[in-house]
């Protein structure tokens, strides 16, 4: 999770990230900057993310897109 | 034929439906309002109902297939080095399945709105090689809303496809989905997963349901009658004989056009959703008050939300997750920087965005330069961000202040008045010439001398746009503040709630633009 957040950070230091749980519908973090965060999760935590992956539930908070990971990790 | 702000829908099929929707049992309804929905579609485009028809018999089918093809696929059951071979096999056939169905339901649209664009500059670069035989033109006739309907069709397969949704075996639901008749005419474009379940609901008719959606069928025809319908006369006389008129003249016919619009788009769909509330159906949000916004990508989330969110979902996304693109991503970042290389690999994704999105609009290449128009002013604005970030830090200007909003505000009005008079131009060609001569016949007695009384709108009409205007742009102004106006309304006793539905209706009879000396504007989006 440290991981993550920092990875967060980098993309929007002035967000939340512990506590925000409306990233994507709040308009907080836009298609650009889950397109920055794509390529740094998946060579993070060696995962693939797809078309499939692209909800708001997978991104519209930490703990979603933490959840996503290990999923992801498993399949 | 019905458009939603004529007598005949308001007075005449609403009412019916509404009575024959309540009537009829509970299991019923859904049937009533896909009959309302056909009869509907016929009073504009009679046999070419048969198109619809197809595409909701094809995407019914094809969902069926993709389900079954995952009910055969059993990996528990494979031995462990056949499953890589099978599921490739697996991946492969819904892959298939997929195209094919998009195919289906792209090459009706592209065939029926597009031929005849293609057969046209087809023919042009046939003449300027001086080839002795050109192609017949071609036109087909469009079924209304299709535009609309085969973007909800391609959405349902492809959300069947990524298992966000179910494949629905209901054929009547699924018919109702795309034909909803409320949403035929210019949308919002819906998904199914937002619509299909509460469409089939049957739920009877509420008294606060019908009261909210006859509220806001009324804020629709009062944006269509008061903005749209009066401005009309003026925008036609300026677009349509364009060489006549330069400088303030131009510049006035971009901006009252593009109120025009989004008087006459907004309106219609706040019309569609106040339908739909009536029938107790949540029909999404296609406005969120776009002239509030800071830039051209916040306007484009605000306006005509349900094709952003088509485009970003179904062309961006997959764009920009495709391995080619990713590589790219990877390369780009590695020799140019994070930030430079993020912009080049979603180039590619915002490309295909707003080609489509100009080409959805329509078959001129107006509508091609007004797509590529805001891929470029995107694109720099990302490619231009930290630039200005730095700019905006060493001047050090803050940019949450009153002065630099406004500074975004006045930007933005510029880009989307600019964009508007591309659109609304009776070709580029047209836009060009129109657009030079904002700079060559610009002269400040345009506003002295009377001239912008000579188009058709009196100096009551101005008056009238105005107070329009001056509305709309309170109730903007308060939704943005998170207020629902409906909602105090109902909070009043029942003497002030009823003298303000008078009042409304008053104000729509007296200051709304019908009649002899009118000319009302179709609905603009439908011809889309």
């Amino acid at each position: 999770m440290e991981q993550l957040l920092e990875i967060l950070n980098d993309i929007n230091p002035s967000i939340d990230y512990e506590t925000e749980t409306r990233l994507i519908d709040g308009g907080l973090l836009d298609s650009f900057s889950i397109l920055s965060l794509i390529p740094e999760l998946e060579d993070a935590f060696g995962i693939e993310i797809t078309p499939m992956d692209m909800v708001p539930a997978n991104f519209n908070s930490a703990k979603a897109m933490w959840d996503m990971i290990h999923r992801l990790k498993e399949e | 034929m019905m458009a939603y702000n004529s007598l005949l829908y308001l007075f005449i099929f609403l009412p019916v439906v509404l009575l024959a929707y309540q009537l009829a049992p509970q299991s019923f309804r859904y049937k009533v309002l896909l009959i309302a929905s056909y009869v509907f579609f016929l009073s504009f485009s009679g046999k070419l109902l048969a198109y619809l028809l197809f595409s909701t018999l094809s995407i019914h089918h094809m969902g069926l297939w993709l389900a079954s093809c995952k009910k055969d696929y059993m990996p528990a059951a494979y031995a462990p080095e056949d499953k890589k071979a099978k599921k490739a096999a697996y991946d492969s056939k819904r892959r298939r399945i997929l195209w094919l169905g998009i195919g289906l339901q792209l090459s009706i649209l592209l065939i029926l709105k597009y031929s005849g664009f293609f057969f046209e500059n087809f023919n042009l670069a046939l003449k300027a090689i001086s080839f002795p035989r050109l192609l017949p033109s071609m036109k087909f006739a469009l079924p209304i809303g299709i535009s609309f309907y085969t973007l909800q069709a391609i959405s349902y397969l492809i959300d069947v496809y990524y298992e966000k949704i179910e494949a629905d075996d209901n054929l009547g639901r699924l018919a109702l989905y795309l034909s909803f008749f409320p949403t035929l005419l210019e949308g919002p474009i819906c998904r199914y997963s937002q619509t299909a379940k509460a469409l089939c609901q049957g739920k009877p008719l509420e008294y606060k349901n019908l009261t909210y959606g006859l509220q806001r069928i009324m804020w629709g025809l009062f944006k269509k009658l008061v903005i749209a319908d009066r401005l009309n006369l003026l925008v036609e006389t300026i677009f349509d004989t364009a060489n006549h008129y330069g400088g303030i003249i131009v510049i006035a016919g971009a901006v009252l056009y593009t109120f025009q619009l989004y008087a006459d788009f907004s309106g219609c769909i706040d019309m569609t959703i106040g339908t739909g509330e009536m029938f107790g159906i949540a029909i999404p949000e296609n406005f969120r008050q776009p002239f509030f916004s800071k830039t051209a990508s916040e306007f484009w989330r605000r306006w005509h939300i349900t094709l952003g969110a088509w485009l970003k979902d179904y062309i961006f996304y997959p764009i920009s997750l495709t391995k080619f693109v990713k590589n790219l991503g990877k390369k780009s970042r590695a020799k140019l920087g994070k930030h430079l290389g993020q912009i080049i690999s979603s180039s590619a994704a915002l490309f295909g965005v707003w080609i489509l999105n100009g080409l959805w609009h329509g078959t001129g290449w107006n509508y091609i330069f007004f797509g590529m128009y805001y891929f470029v002013l995107i694109l720099l604005g990302n490619l231009l961000e930290p630039v200005i970030q730095r700019m905006v830090n060493a001047l050090r200007i803050s940019r949450t202040s009153a002065l630099y909003r406004s500074f975004q505000t006045v930007k933005l009005l510029v880009i989307v008045f600019t964009g508007e008079l591309f659109f609304r131009a009776n070709s580029l060609t047209a836009g060009m010439n129109m657009f030079q001569s904002i700079f060559t016949g610009f002269h400040w007695s345009a506003v002295t001398d009377g001239s912008l009384l000579k188009l058709g709108l009196s100096l009551p009409d101005f008056i009238a746009v105005f107070l329009g205007f001056i509305a709309v742009y309170t109730v903007g102004l308060i939704h943005e503040q998170g207020i629902s106006i409906r909602d105090r309304i109902s909070g009043w006793n029942m003497f002030a709630r009823w003298s303000f539905l008078y009042a409304a209706i008053l104000l729509i009879i007296v200051l709304g633009a019908y009649g002899d000396g009118y000319l009302p504007a179709k609905l603009i989006y439908a011809g889309f």
